[in-house]
């Protein structure tokens, strides 16, 4: 990690969030935003961020009788 | 037909097929096959449709798409490797279904280059321009505008993110689906989440002055 633990915290935001970090990197990390409203706040903004695109983005089931097409489209086509 | 890069490692071990089946052999088979397809292949259909929906940009289109997959898919079960990441390879058969609808329309994804910008490019955006904290501001962002804002990220970049922020597909699988090196997933998923936060700065300014 970087001297500056914002930078190295800021340039590890999202290996972070994507849980790629080894152990020891992952404590670096918990331990700085602990300390560093700073980071902390921004870090909060980043996890809130990739929560809120996923939840928009995720929204839609696959829609009704779409699989069941599928299955009648395979079955039309004989052996596997 | 092949459809998967060998480089996924996928058909690598497929077993030669069997040649001295009698007919009743042969049939049961495929009646298998059939049975596992369906309980198996099918049971990825909403992790796949969630890509393939923000892969197209449209439901008619992801339908289609996930359509012609399973088909290609059906028609190529035999290349696939009991035990290897079965999502993984229907997203391979996928994105090779997207990338070849794409070509025919002449709209052939582009290697189109980004800025780098600030992780932070949002936060400090949303400071400077907002009057709320720059989580109410996330709030008040419309669904529309987050899916807009997805749409905006250029092809390359925007087909590792929907894999991986979408699908939920490891960098490992991503790099697998997509034929390329795992460093390459990383380095075109961090262009392609800064190329969101624009996006998404942009449509948030077009919120406020509305």
């Amino acid at each position: 990690m970087s001297i500056d633990p914002c930078v190295g915290v800021e340039s590890n935001l999202q290996p972070y969030l994507d849980r790629q970090l080894t152990p020891d990197e992952v404590g670096l990390i918990e331990g700085h935003l602990g300390e560093c409203s700073y980071c902390r706040e921004r870090y909060h903004f980043e996890a809130k961020l990739r929560d809120t695109v996923k939840t928009v983005c995720c929204g839609d089931p696959v829609p009704e009788g779409l699989v069941d097409r599928v299955r009648l489209h395979c079955r039309g086509l004989g052996a596997a | 037909m092949l459809l998967v890069a060998d480089s996924v490692g996928f058909m690598a071990d497929t077993p030669p097929s069997e040649t001295t089946d009698t007919p009743g052999e042969a049939s049961a088979r495929d009646a298998l096959d059939r049975v596992r397809f369906e309980e198996e292949a099918l049971s990825h259909a909403d992790q796949l449709y969630r890509v393939a929906l923000r892969l197209s940009g449209s439901q008619q289109a992801a339908e289609e798409l996930v359509q012609e997959a399973y088909l290609r898919a059906f028609r190529g079960w035999r290349g696939y490797r009991p035990g290897t990441n079965l999502a993984a390879w229907l997203a391979t058969i996928l994105r090779n279904a997207f990338l070849d609808e794409a070509r025919k329309q002449s709209r052939r994804p582009a290697q189109e280059s980004i800025d780098d910008t600030s992780e932070y490019y949002l936060y400090n955006h949303l400071t400077e321009t907002a009057a709320e904290p720059q989580e109410a501001v996330l709030n008040r962002l419309s669904g529309g505008a987050i899916v807009d804002s997805l749409s905006e990220i250029p092809p390359n970049f925007r087909e590792v993110v929907v894999l991986v922020d979408i699908g939920d597909f490891s960098y490992q699988d991503a790099a697998d689906i997509l034929g390329v090196p795992i460093g390459t997933v990383m380095s075109r998923l961090h262009r392609g989440r800064r190329a969101l936060k624009q996006a998404l700065a942009n449509h948030a300014s077009k919120q406020e002055a509305e």
